[in-house]
């Protein structure tokens, strides 16, 4: 192959349109002759750096810019901008909303600063979380004072009584709490078989019948369930009585044998200071 | 604490142990009192109000069930609920001059330099944070404590507030570039990312 042929044959051989014969041709010029190996890498080179040498991309501003000409009534309002700045911060704003915020973020002086001022001050907020003030001295005794009616917490002891009688309790609402779901499906099934039922044999007669056998069922259900209901009360009241036996006996207390969650907390002040030996010093608590 | 834990130790202060109850008032009065501090601003009053808070605890303990979550979920909601309903009683009857004292305070962060001057810095910050939330409308300053210190979600700050999810939106956005852009006034968001 002659140089000038190996020229004329460079571009095609590029771009891979040789055909296997000619390629073969060339390949062995171009390893023989130096000067044409040469100038092949540089054409090679030149190529590489041609595609390299891709335009600036535009500014931010150029596609805002060119919207605004274009389809000014697209332009969001610096109130509206402020009013999504959230929803654009957790990702919430849609699509076409988003573009619109974000030209007029590229595009307005005022407020292209103040998504990052956003972002810097919750920043700092969440910095000022970990900066947590120490409790004050003294604090401490305080609430102690206003609570327990002494300073000295570790002197206040539950008496064997109240414990016991709390840890019947914690285990009576256990055992409670079903037995009333068990009632309340067997009213719930008493309902559906009587509805069910009247009117089966079709005659008035039928339905007084089939009513006054469902009401000596319904009964008996209400009598074993209220029989269980009346046992967990007897306990309840063998947990309250023995809690009066070794606190003070009160009348608050036996009113509230069986309903426990009426009116605790005073139930609670009257118990808990006698332990102590101190008066409750309601008093001491600083009214605001 | 665990749940367990948590409904062991009110079990034992239903009882009448001191030392439970003692227990409780020591693991969570900082957080009320931090939480107290942020919306009072004022050492006195937030002390006041972490007591009043400690003592309605105290009192409804009875009500605490453990199947309806842990203690500390139980304690938080009751002492935010208490701290923003004093909070809304002091707006209706405004008495304090605290906003003025802060009003004449300079700010500006030193640039960084030792630990012991990072670590005033860092104190600086909290109380601009604080002065930054001081300047803002009452239903803002609510809406942003609650969001960006307390950390809780939209829905919590519903059913605490019981005002619409939509108003919660707008007073946390609303809250939120309004503290940025006071917060700008103090050179505290410009400075902090130099």
């Amino acid at each position: 192959m002659l140089c000038s042929e190996f020229e004329d044959r460079l571009t095609d051989y590029l771009d891979g349109a040789l055909a296997s014969e000619a390629q073969r041709a060339f390949a062995e010029h171009a390893l023989r002759c130096p000067v044409c190996h040469e100038l092949l890498s540089e054409v090679k080179n030149t190529i590489v750096e041609c595609r390299a040498d891709v335009p600036p991309a535009p500014s931010v501003g150029l596609e805002a810019r060119i919207m605004l000409k274009t389809a000014p009534e697209t332009a969001m309002s610096c109130e509206e901008f402020e009013e999504h700045l959230t929803d654009y911060l957790d990702g919430f704003l849609p699509a076409t909303l988003f573009h619109r915020w974000e030209r007029h973020a590229a595009l307005c002086e005022r407020c292209t600063e103040l998504p990052g001022q956003v972002v810097r001050s919750i920043g700092a907020c969440y910095s000022y979380i970990s900066e947590e003030r120490p409790v004050p001295a003294g604090l401490h005794a305080r609430i102690l004072q206003a609570t327990l009616g002494t300073t000295e917490a570790e002197r206040v002891r539950a008496p064997f009584a109240a414990r016991l009688a709390e840890w019947m309790r914690g285990w009576l609402d256990a055992v409670v709490a079903p037995q009333f779901a068990t009632v309340a499906t067997m009213v719930l099934i008493a309902v559906l078989v009587g509805t069910s039922t009247l009117s089966d044999d079709g005659s008035i007669g039928g339905m007084y019948r089939a009513s006054l056998r469902l009401a000596a069922q319904t009964y008996q259900h209400g009598a074993s369930t209220a029989t269980k209901a009346a046992q967990s009360d007897d306990l309840k009241r063998v947990a309250e009585s023995l809690e009066n036996l070794v606190g003070q006996p009160t009348p608050q207390a036996a009113t509230t044998a069986v309903g426990t969650d009426q009116k605790p907390a005073e139930s609670n002040e009257q118990t808990k200071p006698a332990e102590g030996g101190q008066p409750p010093q309601e008093g001491e608590q600083k009214d605001r | 604490m665990s749940v367990g834990e948590g409904s062991e130790l009110v079990r034992r202060c239903r009882a009448g142990d001191g030392a439970a109850w003692e227990e409780i008032v020591s693991t969570f009065s900082r957080r009320i009192y931090n939480l107290a501090y942020r919306f009072t601003s004022r050492a006195d009053a937030a002390e006041d109000l972490t007591q009043e808070v400690f003592v309605r605890v105290y009192r409804s303990l009875e009500q605490y069930d453990p199947k309806q979550g842990d203690l500390q979920n139980w304690l938080m909601r009751l002492a935010r609920n208490l701290i923003i309903d004093d909070y809304r009683r002091r707006q209706r009857a405004p008495q304090d001059s605290h906003a003025e004292d802060l009003e004449g305070h300079t700010y500006h962060l030193r640039a960084a330099g030792g630990s012991p001057q990072r670590e005033l810095e860092r104190r600086e910050l909290g109380a601009q944070v604080q002065a930054g939330i001081d300047k803002l409308p009452p239903d803002l300053r609510t809406c942003v404590i609650l969001r960006d210190i307390e950390e809780l979600s939209y829905q919590e700050i519903v059913d605490l507030l019981k005002i619409p999810e939509g108003t919660v939106k707008s007073r946390i956005n609303r809250g939120r570039i309004e503290l940025a852009k006071i917060l700008r006034r103090m050179r505290v968001v410009a400075m902090s990312d130099v």
